[in-house]
């Protein structure tokens, strides 16, 4: 039991962050989302959707592709093959410990 | 963040995703009037059945209108996609769905089957006319599907009042065509005021431009 507990301590902080965990579990349901869905979805503030996208593209779990929609900026998010271990392993931990 | 935050702490990741994905699935109420739509459709067909004798054109038409219903189904799900994409893609945004949820499938298949067998044991013991049965249990279906797919409160009131009807259409013994095509009647119409009145209030939302 105490070992279970204690693999807590190997939780993947970037993903253990609420408003990521929400992004990342939103991103394992579908096959890619727009900026805007997310913003939508998720209800956090476009900057703060920002910066965390910004992180979970630099840990390698999002991959991000930015194009044009007419005049407007497009932000394509997917969860990348690492993005989906990592949650798993994730989901996995925690229902061990708790 | 929004008031999602604390739920989130208690929920695994695969019932966050599901609740807020079905919230932005409804959020602009064109699922409802769709349904609403199709509900028409079929009170429209057994309205029909109930004017026109058997064997006349307009009910042979009206049967085979409701054994073409997938075609509708599926038309509507592509109509769908299509205003959101043309119209409402800078409030909505873009999704790419995964092709099948197979858990949903086997929910909505079990929910048959249940309301099937609950239908069958009912006419057995012969307490009602069958038709009666059929009634009750489509409303009871239709309302539990309506809250299990819809998950936000104006579901849950549209399922219990079908359920309600089906139940009172079950007890004033109507005709199966005349209790479906009033069931189904009213049920459209609430959904399609519902998912008007739910599309004029998120279309008058004010947008945000950009990201």
């Amino acid at each position: 039991m105490s070992t279970k507990i204690q693999r807590l301590a190997e939780i993947d902080r970037v993903i253990h962050e609420p408003a990521r965990l929400m992004i990342v579990a939103l991103l394992a349901a579908v096959e890619e989302a727009d900026f805007q869905y997310l913003h939508q979805t998720t209800g956090l503030t476009k900057g703060n959707l920002s910066a965390h996208l910004t992180k979970l593209e630099e840990a390698g779990y999002v991959a991000i592709a930015k194009s044009f929609r007419g005049k407007y900026p497009l932000t394509i998010c997917r969860l990348t093959e690492r993005g989906k271990e990592v949650l798993d392993n994730y989901r996995r931990v925690m229902k061990a410990a708790l | 963040m929004n008031d999602a935050t604390p739920r989130f702490l208690e929920e695994s990741p695969d019932a966050i995703a599901g609740r807020l994905m079905q919230k932005a699935h409804n959020q602009d109420g064109l699922p409802e009037i769709a349904v609403g739509l199709m509900f028409l459709f079929v009170a429209g067909l057994q309205w029909l059945q109930v004017v026109f004798h058997q064997g006349s054109l307009a009910y042979k038409a009206a049967n085979l209108g409701l054994m073409l219903l997938p075609a509708p189904y599926f038309g509507s799900l592509w109509a769908i996609k299509m205003v959101r994409r043309k119209f409402l893609i800078a409030r909505v945004g873009y999704v790419e769905f995964k092709p099948v949820n197979k858990k949903r499938i086997w929910a909505v298949i079990g929910i048959a089957f249940v309301v099937a067998c609950a239908m069958v044991f009912a006419i057995a013991a012969k307490r009602l006319p069958p038709a009666s049965w059929l009634l009750a249990t489509t409303g009871i279906g239709g309302g539990l599907l309506a809250i299990l797919s819809g998950r936000l409160p104006r579901f849950v009131v549209g399922g219990v009042l079908m359920a309600v009807a089906g139940i009172f259409l079950c007890l004033i013994r109507v005709s199966l065509e005349m209790g479906f095509m009033i069931l189904f009647g009213a049920m459209g119409l609430l959904s399609l005021v519902s998912g008007c009145v739910v599309l004029l209030l998120f279309t008058r939302r004010p947008a945000e431009a950009g990201e």
